[in-house]
Order: C-alpha cells, then structure tokens, then sequence
C-alpha cells in the first residue's frame, strides 16, 4: 500500500510543470500593473457576451450586422476536463483513484484519432442554422419561401376525407396592428386556396402568431368554402372572359390542349388546383395577390356553359378548327333556334365581343429590337439572303449521301467531302512483303 | 501465316453473309395493274364509282379528324353563333370538301416504259458529249402533256424516259411534299416498319403526292401496302379515307375479297357486302342470281369465294342474329 502511494507521488511529481525556467529573464517594462489585466476583471459570461452580442444601443446603431453568426463557435462545447488530445488517464481527474481495492494508475492509451474529427463536426453544426433542401417538386415561386408550396389535403372533417385535393398557399406575410396596452402587435396571415383537380375550387384566409398555425387554419377553412367550376372538356375554362375586382381587371382566354397555362402566378397556382390545364390571362391594373385571386374567382364562378350561351342568344354554337379542316362542330343547340328576322337588329354577334362584354383588348405591337434600326443589321441581313437555306440543303444532302457533296462529285471524286486516308498497318505491309 | 490470315478472312465474309440472311425480308410481292386488260375502263365507270363510294362509309367525325399540321402548338379555335340556315349551308361547304378529300386515287395500267424516238440525225452525232434536254414551260400546260424531249449524243432526237420526265417536271414546276428521290420510308426495312405499325394512312397518302398512278413504283407501294391490310384485317383503319375504294377494287381486281366480305358480314352490312358482290360482277362479268341481298352473298360463295367454310359460317351466324333479334321486337 505504502509502495502504491509512493508510486502516485512519484508520477506527480513527473507530471508537474517545471516553473523554474532555467534562463529566466523579465522584462520589467511591458508587463501591465499584476492582477488587473482585461480577462480576469470580468467574469467568463460576460466576457462571451462581449463578443458574441451587441448592445441594444449598438444595435440602433447598426453594429448588429457586423457580428456574423457563422463565426461564433462555442469551442467548450463537446470537450470534458481531464480528457484531450493526448489519450491518458488521469486518476482522480478523468477516473477514481482507487477502483476496488486498488489505487488507479496514470496510463497512457493509444491516441484517439475520431476525437478530434467529431469535435470539428459538432463545431461545423454551430452558428448558422442551415435549412433542409427543398426537392426542386416541393418548392415554391422562389426559393424556401412558402408562397407556392403544397400543404396537402385540408385534414378531415367527420366522414369528409378530401381525398384527392391539395392545397397551395398564396401568401404569407407578418401584418402589425396596434394594441391600446400592447402596442405594436404581430400576427402572421396566410392565404391559401385548395381544390380536387376536377372543378372543385376554394379559398381562405388564415392568421395567428404562428406561421404555421396561420397556414393550417387557412388551409382547413379553404377546404369548408368549396365552390364548383364549369370546365370545359375537362382541360380549360368554358369561354374567354373579363372579371374584375377592386382595381384589378383580368381577361382570360380559353386556349387549346397543349398550351399549358400563361399567366400571373397566383392565376397558374389556382389553376393548377382546380384542374384547369390551359389558359392564357393577362391581368391589368393592381398586382394585389388577395384581389387578383379573387377576381379571378368571381370570374370562373360566373362562367356560363356553352348549352346556357346558346339557349340565352337562341342559336347554334359552332366551333371551327383550322386542324379539322374548318368543319363546323356544333358544340351546342338551343331548344327553338331564331333565324335571322327574329335577332334584334343590334344583336352582337361576335362571340369574342359577346365573351368580353364588349370590351376591346389592348393588343399592343411587339417591340422590336434595337439592332434592327443599325446599319450593320440591314448589310447582315443582306449578306445572309444568300445563305438562307444552306442549312437545309446541307442536311438533306447528309441524308440522301452520308456526307456534304456537290452533285458533280460522282465524276469527279475531288468534288465531294475530303477524308484522310486510312492508314495501313506498317507490320502488315511488311509480313505480306516477305 | 498468310494462307491463315487469308482463311480468317473468307471467315468473316461468310459470317456477314449469314448476318445479311437472317434479316427478315418482307413476304409481299407488288400485284402491279400490268397485265393486259385496263382496270381504268372498268373502275371509271360511274356505276363502280358509286358502288365503291358507299363502301367507303363516309364518317364525317373521321374525314375531319384532328390532323398533325407540322406546327408547334394547335390553333386557337374559331367560335360562331349560327341560325339554322347557316349552319346548313356551313355543312353543305364541309360536305363539298368531303367529297373533294374523299376523291379515289385513279387505279390505271402501269405506264408504257417504252420512248417514242422523233428523229435520227447521224450528222449531229459527237457535236455534244452530254444528253440535252429540252422542256416546253410554257404557263398552263399539264405536267402528262408536257413536251419534253432529250438529244442524244448520238445524234437522236427523241421522247424523255420518265425518271427524266418526272425529275424536269419537279424542277421546273416544283410541288410541295414531292421530293426528286423517292423518300426512304417506301424502301426495305423503313417500309416494313411503318406496314408493321399499321401506318397505311400515311403510306398511302404520301405515295399519292410522291409519285404518278401509272408509276411503277406508286404501284408497288400501294399493292403491297393493301395485301398488308388484307392480311391483317384492318379495314376500319382505312374506312372513310379516299383510299377504301383503290383498296375494294384492288382486292376485286384480284379476286381475294374474301376477307373483306367476312368483315362486312360479322359487322352485320349486308348491304355493303351486297355492293361488294355488284362490283365483283360488274369487274368480272360475273352476275349472282337471287332477289335478296343474302341470297346473291349465297351464290357468290358457292361460285367464287375462295373461303367457303368461314363464310358460310358467318352467313349462318348472321341468319341466327336476325331471327333472335326478330324474336325479340
């Protein structure tokens, strides 16, 4: 036991850091008065506040920004007293002096090489909060942002499922107002619209001190205001037409399979919802998301099915393609058709006109581009007159003789496409040789 | 060693061989209009023209079907409100264009393959090393009554062959989708392909822009590509394109309408079948005895049919439908 101890002390005193330096020499004069240097005024917290925050006055100053988050790194974090990057035990530090009856000996183990790569790991994950990465099918209008994102179905009601509906969101924004006791009081709104995919459509909006909350209410509010819309063979909407709300003007036209949707965002999001495929729409006046929504909506609600058009006009509505050779399909029939004595003499009888309201659409001319009043572009685009079908011509000679070739190459092989000659094994030539 | 190289590469010359064997080659052979009696005189003739019309079963809903005009997107479509007399007369326009796109391509004798020579001058012979070809543009002529004529170098003037009729006629007179070599899609495996795909609309169309009815080559195309649709019963797809009546007048031509007359039977148009047998006799001079459609079908199969078994079966489950159905009115 007396050898035990003897022992422990012994290995101390090796361990024990040498203060008498051997060539000691002080230099008076830089050294600060002892005792009160920076670091051992203050205590440890309020030396790391220091440095990792700003004051409130400095804040209103701006100097918040400065201080970058990223680079702030806790480098305590993850590491114990006693255990390093030298692997040793030490007794009574980092393990008891005596297990069982016997007294622990200081040993040196093998050194630890994942220690150091996992304290750098957990050093990595501090500062900035990253955020998980979208799948580029989750992702809204722009970036992280929630404005465009799904959010699923609106959650059950009762026996009611909604299977088959998605909801989207429109907007979500942070709205303040002001509070007798509280002052400025915040509160997050959302706006989101929900729909089957088959002409069933609704909206609503959400708010609560929460995101979160804001899109759950809107969404499950969206899902209790469904509407039904008239579509189309299924694809787009039943007639071109003009709709309004505030000062936000919409006019939409009904487009053939294939087109896909052309318009304002909000519009394409909606569309998606309901099951409308393809659409061209051009809004004018406000950009007001809550309002463009809405005029759309009103818009599609009070659509009327070709069988309504044709029974209020009192004639046959009839379609004509170019891609059916122009042949007249009767899309629908009212019970007594008038003939031409029986419309009133201003009847309008343009449909277009008819499904605007009278409302004449602005076409305004595509602008050309600058370079088209250079100089330089009108002598480009009489040098490439002459070259304008070559592209053509080379392709189909490439078809018809696997290569560029002028049509006297057949008597005169010069004319045709020059290829290198095929090289001939040397050591062949020379086998046949002998 | 060289006797060694030499083996190896008689080797793999017969292994291309065999590779070349093993590709399956087409089984048709072109039943072209080239024997001795015109097809023209008959198929001309206004009775079979309207006989071969109403087989073709005019389906506007198919005649005016959505067609692939080579554009990116489909146009925008056109809306109209009509009376009731407007929307008559609109389709009796549709009804005219029917009848335009409707036209039967003209079946004709291949075309004679022999030049008329205008005249031998020995002493113009050797003034020119190459062929001069003449050609008359003037505006208005056809391109079949065309004067086109080529000076050889030796000295002969004579009628342009019809490769260098047709090439000139191009040329000078180009028309759209008509190409101076024969598109690919009508040779060797590229044909095959589109015959396997049941492409027979678009072969025949383009055959009909490609070349000439007395062509060779439009014939071979266009025989091959009916025996095809013969063979797999696929007359639908042809139903209500002007091509249903060069196809009814090529299977009676060749006597095998057995399948045709199969087809008309079990979809129950025993009239279209009675048609069929009227341009069967009027081609072959033939007449079927009976008052009653059933009845000539009955004679036809006992004198030419070539599938008795089947047809008479067919005509016995034909008789069985129409008393049930009689049963159950």
């Amino acid at each position: 036991m007396a050898k035990n101890l003897l022992d422990v002390a012994r290995s101390f005193k090796k361990l024990s850091i040498n203060t008498k330096c051997p060539n000691q020499i002080r230099l008076l004069t830089t050294t600060p008065a002892l005792g009160t240097n920076f670091y051992n005024k203050l205590p440890a917290t309020d030396l790391w506040k220091g440095i990792t925050s700003v004051s409130n006055a400095g804040k209103k100053r701006g100097r918040a920004k400065t201080v970058s988050k990223k680079n702030i790194k806790d480098l305590n974090r993850g590491q114990l007293i006693g255990v390093g990057k030298a692997n040793i035990v030490w007794p009574g530090l980092s393990a008891p002096i005596i297990r069982g009856k016997e007294l622990v000996e200081q040993i040196q183990l093998p050194a630890n090489p994942d220690r150091e790569q996992k304290l750098i790991q957990l050093r990595d994950t501090m500062g900035a909060r990253k955020f998980a990465k979208l799948s580029p099918l989750e992702r809204g209008w722009s970036g992280s942002k929630m404005p465009g994102r799904s959010l699923g179905p609106p959650d059950p009601v009762g026996e009611e499922k909604f299977e088959g509906f998605d909801s989207r969101v429109l907007e979500l924004r942070t709205i303040v107002i002001m509070k007798g006791n509280f002052g400025r009081k915040r509160r997050i709104s959302s706006l989101v619209v929900t729909g089957n995919k088959n002409g069933l459509g609704g909206f609503a909006m959400g708010k609560a001190l929460e995101a979160r909350i804001a899109l759950r209410k809107a969404k499950n509010r969206s899902g209790q205001k469904l509407v039904k819309i008239k579509l189309f063979n299924n694809h787009t909407v039943c007639h071109h037409f003009f709709t309004q709300f505030g000062s936000t003007k919409i006019y939409v036209w009904q487009k053939p399979e294939g087109y896909g949707l052309r318009c304002h965002r909000v519009i394409k999001t909606i569309c998606q919802v309901i099951g409308i495929k393809n659409l061209y729409a051009k809004v004018e006046g406000s950009m007001n998301v809550n309002h463009i929504m809405k005029a759309f909506f009103l818009g599609l609600v009070r659509q009327k099915s070709p069988e309504e058009i044709a029974e209020e006009k009192g004639l046959h509505l009839v379609q004509i393609c170019k891609e059916n050779n122009f042949f007249p399909k009767i899309i629908a029939s009212p019970k007594q058709c008038k003939t031409l004595e029986q419309l009133p003499k201003d009847a309008n009888l343009d449909f277009n006109q008819y499904c605007f309201d009278g409302k004449v659409v602005l076409q305004k001319k595509k602008k050309e581009p600058f370079y088209t009043k250079l100089k330089s572009y009108h002598s480009y685009l009489m040098k490439y007159e002459k070259q304008r079908d070559q592209q053509e011509v080379r392709s189909s000679l490439i078809a018809e003789y696997g290569e560029i070739r002028s049509f006297l190459a057949d008597q005169y092989p010069e004319c045709g496409q020059y290829r290198p000659p095929k090289r001939v094994v040397e050591s062949e030539e020379q086998e046949e040789s002998q | 060693m060289a006797g060694l190289r030499h083996a190896l590469k008689l080797f793999s010359n017969s292994s291309n061989v065999s590779y070349h064997c093993t590709r399956r080659l087409l089984n048709y052979s072109a039943m072209a209009y080239d024997g001795k009696a015109d097809p023209a005189e008959t198929f001309f003739n206004d009775k079979v023209q309207s006989l071969l019309k109403s087989l073709t079963r005019v389906d506007y809903n198919k005649v005016f079907k959505r067609r692939k005009l080579g554009e990116k997107h489909l146009s925008d479509p056109v809306y109209k409100f009509m009376t009731e007399e407007e929307l008559k007369e609109a389709l009796e326009v549709a009804k005219e264009t029917a009848e335009e796109l409707l036209q039967i391509p003209p079946v004709v004798r291949v075309r004679d393959q022999n030049v008329k020579v205008l005249s031998r001058d020995p002493a113009l012979q050797g003034l020119e090393t190459s062929r001069l070809v003449f050609i008359d543009i003037t505006y208005g002529t056809k391109d079949s009554d065309r004067l086109i004529v080529v000076r050889e170098p030796d000295g002969t003037l004579q009628e342009a062959e019809w490769q260098l009729r047709q090439r000139m006629n191009q040329t000078y007179f180009p028309q759209d989708k008509k190409y101076l070599e024969t598109p690919k899609m009508f040779e060797g495996e590229y044909f095959e392909s589109l015959l396997d795909r049941h492409q027979y609309e678009y072969i025949l169309d383009r055959a009909c822009i490609q070349f000439e009815p007395d062509d060779v080559e439009y014939q071979k195309a266009v025989t091959v590509t009916y025996q095809h649709v013969n063979d797999n019963n696929k007359f639908e797809l042809l139903r209500s394109t002007r091509h249903f009546g060069s196809l009814t007048f090529f299977l009676v031509w060749n006597k095998i309408i057995d399948n045709l007359l199969l087809d008309l039977i079990e979809t129950l148009h025993i009239h279209e079948a009675q048609d069929l047998i009227a341009v069967y006799s009027l081609v072959h001079k033939i007449s079927f005895e009976g008052e009653q459609p059933l009845d000539q079908i009955k004679d036809f199969i006992k004198k030419s049919a070539n599938k008795k078994a089947a047809l008479e079966l067919a005509i016995q489950a034909y008789e069985d439908t129409t008393v049930e159905r009689a049963a159950s009115f």
